[in-house]
């Protein structure tokens, strides 16, 4: 032990002192007293893929809660199990164990056609990008979870969805290959806003936009979000300036958690992990 | 049916063309054959066209299986007259509101026993309607039963017998395209859609992040097959009205059809074909739908869109389901004696091969790959082609079916037509061992009796082409022959199985293996039998005799005698075979009787040739429809396969791949398809050609003659090049652009 701590590199040490100072009560790998409060809550998750030998954990024995209307950043080297994490959350992937409860109801015991009832009335995405269906017009495309819920879709909710995020009723009637990159982020986030979510995920939302374009975005999701909780899963230690706190993963397991997080410290932090992993780090 | 659901037809429909194409195909194909199915055609009423009313005895043969409930009825139009007593001509005449009635013989030139008649045409008073007529005479003759009554237009089919029967047989070639067409139909639509399904994964798994349930995207593929089916239905209709009275016209051309057979040319086509496709579609598209619906939600966050490699294991089992079907009818027919059972497996063996292939299509095109590894040392662009079908071998499975459907379907039916043809010129060349054949007018019995005078002379027969009603299970009429004179093992080798040919006497018959089977006749030497002569009159016989050599003269030999006056034209054979004549003699004999030929046995086998051309026709009409569905399906499936790999070839330009190479890279993948698609469509059709050559001809080797072969191989292998290169050009040239 006292072998390994000589060893220790300068960013190894500073990780680990800032983990002790970090720890979240809520949040860790393997915890057992993880908080079971909140919308979005991982107990003990792990999730695998592939078969035998060729078998990869992607999120081991992770823990994680996320208090009413926080926004959370979860950051982490490429690789590290950011999106696996997200999927976990959001029920787009069953975990291979552990529980995952999403706005107070444990998504194992529902079926898939019921996660799917969930995901439309009470969870918002945004997505790196594939965010708009093609073939649907911007308007459509921002009504699409109310028409897959049958609910009635008034027009006037529509614009005022799209107004909130800057969008003008004529760009309503496009098609998604007819905006910018930055137009048809918010057009994600207004169909995300559209039903009034519980939570929000964001996966790379800025990940294909230039940074003043990402700033905005951001501005507008923090801005607009209403009350709702917010994943967003990033690299870019920019965003954390519009987060509470930032989750850092490293292998698949919670690495610390930052409340108040400062982008340059999380940079920092970023780069030590890229280096863990064999340098694939790129913090911006 | 929300908007969201049909929003990509309207506004992106690229990926759906290549299934509504096929849809289109289909439609317009069934058009066309429902429209030859319903053709109406109207023999000339000649002499009947003065008569309000026309009787006639039943003019069909009408058959009764099974007892009860069971019971099925069947009839089938009589070739010849049965005929009526002449004395009915009288009765008729008095009943009320007939003006005259007369008995008529000699349509169009039948012969009738004295005493009887052909029919009776009858004639109305002044104000009475021939309907009013008919229904009296119909009362008159205690209901009817037992007669046809005709007016109007049906009186054509009393003027000539033949007519209703060739009609009919027209009328079967449409029935039979259609299941073939349906069949055909199903795998091009499944292959297209499964392409169209596979390109938009992505915003399936979009649409199931943001909460669309599996019902919801899996209906919102039905509802776009729908209205696909629908479309193609519409677009389809005049071209398949063209194209059914094409086919009505080439069928009369070739004797296939009655002059003057008219097309069902109608509306109500429209939506037969829609409701036909529809149907198609939606079955076809069920599969495609399943897998749009199983895309995991996660795969709309993943950066690539990858395809899983493992099949469904539903789909799987039902794949491995096929081959075993396959291997099991495979044994099965190696364990069947019976051609008409060998016959009967051979459907089943090209379906069951053919489902095998759809279902473990991407297994087969992923094990290629590996088997291809080794040609990934050529290059660059042969190790790019392999490594993307490797990765993504659904989409090119979606391409090599159709090849598969061409290559098994075509094979399959082609090579059992070139096979029966070949067959048949061999055996009737061992067939007739007689050596003179006289053929051409006036053959009769007294010809017969002075040939068989002549000096020298061992044998010499008459043979008469007959057709002859059996059940076999069901009542059809099939070629047979009515033979007399003797021995006919001096004339014909019909390679007797059992029993003897030296003579054949009245209450008796000879029936091929073919037709004897279990499953056709069922019948073995001493069985009781009971057909029926082309104008109806049963003739029950014991089997005397079980010959293999049918192909040549016919499935069933009967007694001239019990043959003459029930043919429906005056006796007369088509062929007397002499055995040992002198040559001088005969040929004064020949001289003596105006009308007669005399030729050596090589007249026998060209007519029969010329007879196999023309059921040759009918098949090659079911092979052309075939074959436009396949072209047409893969066509576009590899051209909307090679389109849609833009932004590769993008990104291979991007990172420095030549225009050669990538050209070189989608050069492998059409030889890839080609020659994947050729193998296993080789494979599908071997187990079908087997079953029917072991049927037919009793050896499981097929005659394939090599240009027929090299023919097919050929234009699969251009139609798919073109296709893959032509794309290219359209695609480098978008690349270029950006």
């Amino acid at each position: 032990m006292l072998a390994c701590m000589s060893a220790m590199t300068p960013e190894r040490e500073w990780l680990e002192q800032a983990a002790g100072a970090f720890d979240d009560p809520v949040v860790g790998t393997g915890s057992t007293d993880a908080a079971t409060a909140g919308p979005v809550v991982l107990e003990k998750v792990s999730k695998r893929f592939g078969r035998r030998r060729g078998r990869v954990a992607a999120l081991d024995d992770v823990s994680l809660a996320c208090a009413a209307g926080s926004f959370t950043a979860v950051l982490g080297a490429s690789g590290s199990g950011k999106s696996t994490l997200l999927q976990c959350a959001a029920g787009l992937e069953r975990p291979s164990s552990g529980a995952v409860r999403l706005c107070g109801t444990e998504l194992s015991k529902l079926s898939d056609r019921k996660q799917a009832m969930m995901r439309r009335r009470q969870v918002g995405f945004v997505f790196q990008e594939l965010n708009l269906v093609p073939e649907l017009t911007v308007g459509e495309n921002i009504a699409l979870p109310l028409r897959l819920a049958r609910r009635t879709v008034h027009r006037d909710a529509i614009r005022e969805a799209a107004a909130r995020v800057g969008l003008t009723a004529g760009q309503l009637r496009r098609l998604p290959s007819e905006l910018s990159g930055g137009q048809q982020q918010r057009a994600a986030i207004a169909r995300a806003l559209v039903i009034r979510p519980e939570v929000i995920f964001a996966d790379e939302p800025t990940g294909a936009l230039d940074p003043y374009t990402a700033q905005s975005v951001l501005q507008l999701l923090r801005q607009t979000a209403d009350g709702a909780t917010v994943v967003i899963v990033t690299h870019d230690p920019q965003v954390v300036r519009f987060c509470d706190r930032a989750v850092f993963l490293d292998g698949g397991r919670v690495d610390s958690v930052v409340s108040a997080p400062e982008p340059g410290q999380v940079a920092q932090r970023l780069h030590a992990l890229g280096e863990r992993a064999g340098g694939g780090g790129d913090p911006r | 049916m929300s908007g969201w659901m049909l929003a990509g037809l309207r506004r992106r429909p690229a990926p759906m063309i290549g299934t509504l194409v096929a849809a289109t195909t289909a439609a317009m194909l069934s058009i066309a054959a429902f429209s030859v199915v319903a053709e109406h055609s109207q023999a000339p009423l000649g002499r009947l066209a003065t008569a309000d009313v026309v009787v006639a005895a039943d003019n069909q043969l009408t058959y009764t299986t099974g007892q009860g409930d069971n019971a099925d009825t069947e009839s089938v139009p009589l070739p010849a007259y049965r005929g009526l007593p002449a004395t009915l001509a009288q009765q008729l005449a008095g009943v009320s509101g007939v003006a005259s009635a007369v008995g008529e013989t000699g349509f169009p030139d039948g012969t009738v026993p004295p005493g009887t008649v052909d029919l009776i045409a009858v004639k109305a008073d002044p104000g009475i309607s021939p309907d009013t007529l008919a229904q009296r005479i119909r009362t008159d003759l205690h209901g009817g039963a037992g007669y046809t009554i005709a007016t109007g237009a049906a009186r054509g089919d009393l003027a000539d017998p033949q007519f209703a029967v060739e009609r009919a047989n027209g009328q079967g070639l449409g029935i039979a395209v259609i299941p073939i067409l349906i069949m055909t139909a199903l795998f091009a639509l499944a292959a297209t859609t499964a392409l169209s399904v596979s390109l938009r994964r992505g915003r399936f798994a979009l649409l199931r992040a943001v909460g669309a349930t599996r019902g919801q995207v899996r209906r919102a593929v039905l509802a776009e097959q729908a209205l696909i089916a629908l479309a193609g239905g519409v677009i389809g209709f005049l071209p398949g009205i063209a194209l059914g009275r094409w086919g009505v016209r080439v069928l009369v051309a070739h004797g296939i059809l009655p002059p003057g057979s008219v097309a069902w040319s109608t509306t109500w086509l429209m939506p037969i074909a829609c409701g036909m496709d529809l149907v198609i579609c939606l079955l076809s598209g069920l599969i495609a739908a399943g897998r749009a619906a199983r895309v995991k939600p996660a795969q709309a966050v993943r950066a690539v869109s990858t395809e899983r490699r493992w099949l469904h294991p539903v789909r799987l089992l039902l794949g491995l389901a096929g081959i075993a079907g396959v291997i099991v009818l495979d044994v099965v027919s190696l364990h069947q004696s019976g051609p008409g059972a060998l016959g009967a497996l051979a459907g089943p063996l090209l379906m069951a091969g053919m489902v095998a292939a759809a279902l473990l299509g991407p297994v087969l095109v992923a094990a290629a790959a590996v088997l291809a590894g080794p040609l990934r040392r050529t290059g660059p662009s042969a190790r790019l082609a392999l490594s993307g079908i490797y990765a993504l071998p659904r989409r090119t499975a979606s391409a090599v079916i159709p090849v598969v459907m061409a290559v098994g379907m075509i094979g399959a039916i082609d090579f059992s037509n070139t096979t029966i043809s070949h067959d048949a010129a061999s055996q009737s060349s061992q067939t007739v061992t007689a050596g003179e054949v006289l053929s051409g007018n006036g053959l009769n019995d007294a010809l017969l009796t002075e040939a068989a005078g002549l000096p020298g002379v061992r044998a010499a027969a008459g043979v008469e082409s007959l057709q002859i009603a059996a059940t076999d299970p069901d009542i059809e009429f099939i070629s047979g022959a009515a033979v007399s004179g003797g021995p006919l093992n001096g004339v014909l080798d019909l390679d007797v199985t059992s029993g003897s040919l030296a003579a054949l006497q009245p209450g008796q018959i000879a029936v091929s293996t073919l037709e004897a089977s279990n499953g056709v006749m069922g019948v073995h030497l001493g069985s009781k039998v009971t057909v029926h002569l082309p104008d109806g009159t049963p003739y029950t016989a014991t089997v005397s005799a079980i010959y293999s050599r049918g192909l040549a003269i016919g499935d069933l030999l009967i007694p001239a005698s019990v043959a003459a006056g029930h043919t429906g034209s005056p006796a007369a054979y088509d062929q007397v075979l002499v055995s040992g004549a002198d040559p001088t003699r005969l040929s004064a004999l020949v001289a003596a009787h105006p009308g007669v030929q005399a030729a050596d046995r090589q007249v026998y086998n060209a007519q029969i040739q010329q007879n196999a051309a023309q059921n040759g026709f009918g098949n090659n009409l079911i092979l052309g429809v075939i074959a436009a569905l396949a072209a047409v399906t893969m066509i576009n499936t590899l051209a909307v396969a090679t389109l849609e790999r833009r932004r590769q070839a993008r990104l291979l330009t991007r990172v420095g791949a030549t225009r050669g190479q990538l050209a070189g890279m989608f050069a492998w993948h059409g030889l890839f398809v080609v020659v994947l698609g050729l193998v296993i469509g080789a494979a599908v059709c071997s187990g079908t050609l087997t079953a029917v050559d072991r049927a037919i001809t009793g050896s499981p080797t097929p005659y394939i003659p090599f240009g027929s072969a090299a023919f097919v191989v050929a234009t699969v292998a251009a139609l798919a090049f073109g296709t893959v290169m032509a794309a290219f050009r359209i695609l480098s040239r978008q690349v270029a652009k950006h």
